[in-house]
């Protein structure tokens, strides 16, 4: 009960807003080329978001641990590219067990409504559609997927299921053979798979978040004297997901990860107020 | 939170979620008495289920040392401290917090979250006896130097922290066994399942990038056979069974005969409030006020009724099942000095007599013409 009036609350004040960002269109294709500096020089200035620990549900951080993001954003007719900014002491990439990956993500609400969804998550019938960000999947998209042996250099291990270190006179098992062991990879879980750096994910409230099959929107993060500068770029239109309006007003709300703090999950930096948007035709 | 039955502490205690008890209950009893550690369990489960990628370092069934041995490292030691002081008097209720209730506001259970080098040595303190044994030192009964070998799965416990810690739901018990999984097609890795379990029974894949655990061999339990770990046990020290809560239990049901008609078998570390469903005999020479801290105040009695065993064919007719068959004994009987087992259906699965007969023979075979040996 205490819980429902909490979240009725949060409904409320979350339709109380940051400061607009005004998202200008620039010449170029912005599905290509998204972080040359000069192009940022054209964007409005960064707005300072105010971030704070996710406090509604356990697990929760114990502290807030990043409080700011400063955020400008530009579009050129079909894409837009938010840029994020915030302050992390060390680059953190979730490889190691209990290591934990440097994240960013965005979230929009599905349906145009005057009032956007609960601004966790969203709620039933009220869905969003997230753009999360992570330095690991950027060292996928670079590297490849790191591999055991990777990162366990020293550990061994006598053979795996259908793989075997002498080659034989047999045939060789095929890739999913042996990743059929796998369980993660044999039931299909997305998180299981090499990523390409941004995942799309619809979500109607906590503990509800479903990755989508999209593979459209991109992602970039450079990490420089203690701070990270992300991009995160996707489609103004998702015929299936938000559609992001020229010459209208949006919403949009920021989740920030610090893998080195532990962070991950619901343990996150959150914006508790959307923070609008306009399009501008110019 | 939700007031729950647990009747391992004998009180009402929070959960996050409604008491709902499975229609059967997955349980495993152990005899301490017995275990050799011989880690055949350990390795049986290993080729099984955990030979994969990013399975190197995983024992969902493993036999540590106690009091030293632990995996992942002081696990055990790490969430006792974490609780904190409780105390248990005897013959009452646990009147002490369990993880639920000392959970503080940003987590589901009072927990910690082990790190990578707490897993890489399930070794640890091996054969390490509590005390020093000095030259010119000889055994006098009861021990004063101690240890014993305390053989762990998952306890697919009546109340999961894993379950309960899982943001994603993602953890689920299952209404026919009670065995307690990790949807690998929903987890995302976020490891609270690993932080949570104060039994350290859920483990991070940094292969698949999501977490696992002992599924309880339900492929196997499914049609009816005991787990792996169960079945290759060569000491014969593990039955495994469904376990009826006490108000519904059956004298005729190993697990419930074990458990609660002769109160042999005590959870381990009920205190933490999850109902565990793995279930052991204490070992009799081992320090009691230790056993007391692992299995609860009726450790005394469980020892008790072990030392009196020559007085009870029941149960030595049952101590005789364990180990004598794969398939799952629903009920057993005793008559005649014999045991029998029998399946869900009521079918006989086997018979065994309680007490081996002994027979002499000449030490030559004349109709052979050869020599006999001892060997059984």
């Amino acid at each position: 009960m205490k819980l429902n009036l909490f979240v009725s609350i949060l409904i409320l004040i979350s339709f109380e807003c940051n400061a607009d960002i005004d998202v200008k269109k620039i010449a170029g294709d912005l599905s290509k080329d998204y972080k040359d500096e000069t192009l940022w020089k054209m964007a409005s200035p960064d707005q300072v978001i105010n971030l704070m620990g996710q406090p509604m549900v356990a697990p929760k951080p114990k502290n807030t641990e990043t409080s700011l993001i400063n955020v400008t954003a530009v579009h050129d007719g079909k894409w837009i590219v938010f840029r994020m900014k915030w302050k992390d002491s060390e680059v953190s990439e979730s490889e190691k067990l209990a290591t934990f990956s440097d994240a960013v993500a965005l979230q929009f609400p599905i349906k145009n409504n005057e009032v956007p969804p609960p601004i966790m998550m969203g709620g039933k019938d009220d869905p969003v559609h997230l753009f999360h960000w992570k330095y690991q999947y950027q060292v996928d998209a670079k590297k490849g997927k790191k591999t055991i042996d990777q990162i366990y250099p020293n550990m061994t291990a006598d053979m795996y299921p259908m793989d075997f270190k002498q080659k034989g006179n047999f045939k060789e098992a095929s890739k999913d053979q042996k990743e059929s062991f796998v369980g993660g990879t044999a039931a299909g879980n997305p998180q299981s798979f090499p990523k390409s750096g941004v995942d799309e994910i619809f979500a109607e409230g906590f503990g509800s978040s479903a990755v989508s099959d999209s593979h459209l929107a991109q992602g970039y993060g450079e990490w420089n004297n203690g701070e990270w500068t992300a991009y995160i770029a996707r489609p103004l239109i998702y015929e299936n997901g938000s559609k992001l309006l020229i010459g209208k007003k949006s919403h949009v709300a920021f989740a920030v990860w610090q893998g080195g703090k532990k962070e991950i999950g619901a343990i996150k930096s959150l914006t508790m107020m959307w923070t609008p948007f306009n399009i501008l035709e110019k | 939170m939700a007031k729950v039955k647990n009747w391992q502490i004998n009180r009402e205690m929070d959960y996050p979620y409604d008491e709902n008890r499975p229609k059967k209950q997955w349980a495993i009893v152990f005899d301490l008495n017995k275990c050799i550690a011989c880690q055949t369990c350990t390795l049986a489960c290993k080729t099984t289920w955990t030979s994969g990628k990013g399975q190197e370092y995983m024992f969902w069934n493993n036999v540590e040392t106690k009091p030293y041995g632990s995996y992942p490292l002081a696990w055990d030691v790490k969430v006792l401290e974490r609780l904190g002081h409780q105390e248990w008097e005897k013959k009452k209720p646990y009147y002490g917090k369990t993880i639920f209730e000392a959970a503080e506001s940003h987590e589901r259970a009072a927990h910690f979250a082990p790190e990578d080098q707490d897993w890489m040595y399930p070794n640890h303190g091996e054969d390490d006896c509590a005390g020093q044994v000095n030259k010119g030192d000889y055994i006098s009964l009861q021990h004063d130097k101690w240890f014993f070998y305390l053989p762990r799965t998952c306890a697919h416990c009546t109340y999961p922290a894993c379950l309960a810690a899982c943001p994603r739901k993602a953890i689920y018990k299952r209404q026919e066994d009670g065995v307690v999984l990790i949807d690998q097609s929903r987890c995302k890795g976020y490891g609270e399942c690993v932080k949570a379990c104060p039994y350290k029974k859920s483990m991070y894949n940094a292969h698949s990038r999501i977490s696992e655990k002992c599924i309880g061999c339900y492929p196997f339990v499914e049609q009816g056979y005991q787990p792996r770990c169960v079945t290759n046990c060569i000491g014969k020290i593990r039955i495994m069974g469904f376990i009826n809560p006490p108000w519904k239990s059956r004298g005729s049901n190993p697990v419930d005969y074990l458990v609660h008609k002769t109160g042999l078998a005590l959870p381990y570390y009920p205190q933490l409030g999850l109902e565990p469903n793995i279930y052991y005999i204490p070992p009799i020479h081992a320090d009691r006020e230790y056993l007391t801290q692992m299995f609860g105040p009726n450790v005394d009695s469980a020892i008790e009724t072990y030392r009196k065993l020559k007085d009870d064919p029941i149960a030595q007719g049952l101590l005789v099942l364990m180990g004598s068959t794969d398939r799952i004994i629903h009920d057993f009987n005793v008559k005649n000095g014999f045991a029998y087992a029998y399946d869900e259906k009521g079918d006989e699965i086997i018979n065994v007599p309680v007490t081996e007969q002994i027979y002499s023979r000449p030490a030559f075979d004349e109709k052979y013409g050869t020599s006999r040996n001892n060997t059984p």
